[in-house]
């Protein structure tokens, strides 16, 4: 009888035991989905000045009272150019909240001050939480840069320009989707779909991109501004290859791989193509070349940029900057 | 179909004859069931579903047990069921309803084939009570009778499944008395060859049995996904282990104290699954343990005990529900003009309304917090622990049965906050022969039953719970003339408070918690008669009232009346 009462109560002792879960619980936290919102350590973003070009960062750090949706925006003083940066967690930190100087889209930001603003949209009557940084450095791109206009016509580009139209480069950071300058084309054409073009050409033999079409991207900022729409103005490409390397293209026996791209708003558009997807026109059919037909990016000899708008449409006008091949992904402003 | 028929006729033809060896046996069970309910709503709150259904059967369950031999016993039991208002076959239909084989091999193993009943301890399989009784009215209980019948929820507690199980035993004449083992395995589901494994539930428990006071047990049962049966390779398994303890000593000729016991884990493991979602296992422990005191001059035994079940504590046979609250009720399933799905409520449980489990589920099913809060998934409730007293009082002079049960639990882990609920249960009941007080001849039995649970967090603002329900349930049975009686019974429920619904992903793991607010009654009147043929024959014609009142904002009140005979017959 003893010996099972002292069973009896070993096994209870023994499996009486249970780690109380003071501190672990199941489930999602009720004070992050229920519990009240307040901001533990304000924002502190390190650096007030940062130098993107030499790899610095602006790291957001912040915690709050729970997990809730948070929205960093950045925006440039004069550029104009926006980035946010958006998550879901009870700390900001380098692991969820950086700024490595880039945008969302067209403009980039530019030399200038940049506000920031923290927003939290499910925390009604939540601060907004505010700051500043001053750029110093502007971020380095990844890829083949052709040209961003910054240094004038080259000698070996070509231009032409309706008797109407002025086409040329203009430099007015405001404006500009990157750096200060673009090319811009302005003028009525009445009589003719035809506006202006730029030939942008390597001051000799080829831009030396890489043999491979499948992972490279052609990236071109593009902005309409008069005569807007897709049916009124588009950009027309020509990419010539020499594909026999004699240093010249000759359309009867080389490819030029063609493609449009119509205007849709009166943003800065980021245009970009993976090059292997050149050899489609705009309906998928496979384009009539003659060279050898194949998209060889390191036989790439010059590049056309052709502004086309509806004669009807009246004054036409547009914008063209940082002509850029990347690699991998299309181009981050 | 002609063939069947004809084996039926023969085999009822020569019934006499074979009895007359002990070679054939037949029984089984006839019932005639007809409805006609009524939606009671406000007009402007539902034109467009129908208010009215009505509907009917009549059933035979043949059963036939056929001995072959002295050790063989071969069960069958054929359904024949015509819905009213199908003719000429129309509506009919067959089913076998139980194919067993039993029998003794070598005078010393026990065996069944086929459709078997399986239970082993509350922890590991054990198909537990379903919501919203309290010592119910005998006119409510003969309904649920019909649902428990159809649904094979045996008062055994047993689940019925397909498949074998085995049973022996060695007796000892010195150190011990006896081993026992037992073992079933069933298959739950078959593949569908692509994307399904099939799953087996297969256990067994060994009792070694040391003297007439003490017993131990081992128990062990999975279920598992069977390797191989589809390509792709993913493999569920829950495998629960316990031991478990009787001790009973007397203390004089009419007291004897007694021990319980048993203690295991669970282990669950998802293999290759391909949900981030997917745990790779889940281990949890679980003890419970009680002593008791039986009086057999009174009949009173009491049991006081404690338990602890840890949260990831899974164990499939013991927590899988017999009510599925995530279907709707079989009759009026839409109402408002909205279509919006009626829950599932007390009544329709006990009508044959509610959609019932037939089969063990590997994840805890959807539950309705008013109805039951504290041991949503019977004793075997995942995250629970604290202390319980039960008084029972079997059929005694006074009493037919009388009952007290109290329980306070806890979590043992927080949901949601580290901030724990705290569960009180207290329920009470009893059934008096007011005939056998004053001796009369005349058979008044009376039915009373209450439950009132309790549900509290503190903590901040936002986590607080409070949630409070309390369920009566209070029948009267008087003899009016010869074999006729008056039947009345009446459940009242009440709920009300807010609590937060725990929403867990198929493995089992909270991913949510639903903030719910309830205040909700339902009464149930019933009034009926019936008339007794004898024992194992009677007609029942019941009148039933179900009222709802949802007084959250967007509640809907209805009710729903209903006019049934019942006539059933076993044989």
């Amino acid at each position: 009888m003893n010996r099972v009462l002292l069973f009896f109560v070993l096994t209870t002792l023994l499996v009486g035991c249970r780690k109380l879960d003071k501190n672990n619980f199941e489930g999602p936290s009720l004070s992050d989905t229920y519990g009240p919102f307040t901001v533990l350590q304000d924002l502190n973003v390190g650096n007030y000045e940062v130098d993107f070009s030499t790899g610095q960062k602006v790291v957001f750090n912040m915690e709050l009272s729970k997990n809730t949706n948070w929205v960093i925006r950045i925006e440039g003083e004069n550029s104009g150019a926006v980035r946010t940066i958006t998550g879901n967690d009870r700390t900001l930190s380098l692991q969820n909240a950086v700024w490595t100087g880039g945008a969302n889209k067209y403009p980039s930001f530019n030399l200038e001050k940049a506000y920031i603003t923290i927003t939290f949209p499910n925390e009604e009557g939540s601060p907004i939480i505010t700051d500043s940084v001053l750029i110093t450095g502007l971020k380095q791109d990844q890829g083949y840069l052709i040209t961003s206009f910054e240094n004038g016509i080259s000698s070996t580009w070509q231009q032409f320009n309706q008797s109407t139209v002025q086409g040329n480069i203009n430099c007015d950071a405001n404006q500009a989707a990157k750096g200060s300058c673009f090319y811009s084309w302005n003028g009525t054409v009445g009589w003719d779909w035809a506006i202006g073009s730029v030939t942008v050409k390597p001051s000799s033999g080829t831009f030396n991109l890489p043999a491979s079409a499948n992972n490279l991207f052609f990236n071109l900022a593009f902005k309409a501004i008069q005569n807007v729409g897709p049916q009124n103005s588009f950009l027309l490409f020509w990419f010539d290859e020499d594909d026999n390397g004699d240093g010249v293209f000759d359309p009867n026996t080389e490819d030029r791989f063609k493609m449009e791209y119509w205007s849709n708003t009166m943003d800065w558009d980021l245009i970009s193509k993976k090059y292997a997807d050149l050899k489609y026109d705009n309906q998928g059919a496979v384009q009539e070349t003659n060279g050898n037909g194949l998209t060889e990016p390191s036989k790439l000899i010059s590049i056309n940029v052709f502004f086309l708008a509806n004669p009807a449409g009246g004054n036409a006008k547009a914008y063209a900057d940082h002509l850029i091949f990347t690699v991998n992904e299309p181009y981050q402003p | 179909m002609k063939h069947f028929t004809t084996l039926i006729l023969v085999l009822l033809l020569t019934h006499n004859f074979w009895s007359q060896d002990r070679k054939f046996q037949v029984n089984g069970a006839a019932r005639g069931y007809l409805f006609a309910q009524k939606m009671l709503i406000d007009d402007a709150l539902d034109t467009i579903n129908a208010p009215r259904a009505n509907y009917g059967h009549t059933l035979v369950d043949l059963g036939f047990s056929i001995f072959p031999n002295s050790s063989t016993e071969i069960i069958s039991n054929f359904r024949i069921r015509n819905e009213f208002g199908g003719f000429w076959g129309g509506g009919v239909s067959f089913n076998v309803r139980q194919l067993t084989l039993n029998g003794v091999a070598g005078k010393v193993v026990k065996y069944n084939l086929g459709d078997i009943d399986v239970k082993m301890t509350p922890y590991t399989l054990y198909n537990f009570q379903e919501e919203g009784i309290v010592n119910e009215a005998e006119v409510f209980a003969l309904r649920r009778q019909i649902v428990h019948y159809d649904m094979f929820y045996l008062p055994e507690n047993t689940w019925r499944m397909q498949g074998a199980q085995i049973a022996f035993g060695l007796k000892f004449n010195k150190f011990l008395k006896a081993i026992e083992f037992k073992g079933f395995l069933t298959r739950q589901r078959p593949t569908n060859g692509i994307s399904i494994p099939e799953r087996l539930y297969g256990g067994g428990m060994v009792t070694w049995k040391q003297n007439e006071n003490l017993q131990f047990a081992y128990n062990n049962i999975n279920l598992f996904d069977l390797k191989e049966t589809i390509n792709d390779s993913i493999r569920y398994s829950n495998n629960v282990h316990s031991g478990s303890m009787k001790y009973s000593r007397p203390i004089n000729k009419t007291l004897k104290w007694g021990l319980d016991a048993e203690a295991g884990f669970s282990n669950v493991k998802y293999s290759n699954y391909q949900s981030p979602l997917a745990p790779e296992k889940q281990n949890d422990w679980f003890y419970d343990a009680s002593f008791n005191l039986e009086d057999k001059k009174s009949k009173i035994k009491t049991t006081i005990g404690y338990k602890d079940v840890g949260a990831n504590f899974f164990s499939p046979g013991a927590q899988t529900k017999r009510v599925d609250f995530n279907k709707f009720p079989a009759v009026f399933q839409q109402y408002t003009n909205a279509a919006v799905g009626r829950n599932v409520t007390i009544a329709d449980m006990m009508n044959f309304n509610a959609g019932y489990s037939y089969q063990i589920s590997e994840q805890l099913m959807a539950y309705n917090a008013a109805y039951n809060n504290v041991n949503p998934y019977g004793i075997a409730t995942p995250n629970r622990r604290g202390v319980y007293l039960n008084m029972e009082q079997k059929d005694s002079l006074k009493f037919k049965k009388s009952f007290v049960q109290v329980a306070q639990m806890f979590e043992s882990r927080g949901s949601g906050t580290n901030v724990k609920k705290a569960f009180t249960s207290i329920a009470a009941g009893m059934t008096l022969g007011i005939n056998d007080f004053f001796k009369w001849k005349r058979e008044i039995l009376v039915n009373f039953g209450i439950r009132h649970d309790l549900t509290s967090r503190g903590g901040e603002v936002y986590e607080k719970v409070k949630l409070s329900s309390t369920l009566i349930d209070a029948g009267l049975s008087f003899r009016l003339v010869g074999k006729l009686d008056l039947l009345l019974g009446a459940k009242y429920f009440t709920a009300k408070g807010n609590e937060f619904i725990t929403e867990r992903t198929v493995f089992n793991t909270v991913n949510n918690f639903l903030p719910t607010t309830i205040d909700l009654s339902e009464t149930t009147y019933a009034a009926g008669f019936r008339y007794k043929f004898s024992e194992k024959n009677q007609l029942l014609l019941n009148y039933q009232l179900h009222q709802i009142k949802n007084n959250v904002p967007a509640g809907i009140n209805y009710g729903i009346s209903q006019f049934n005979i019942l006539y059933s017959l076993n044989f």
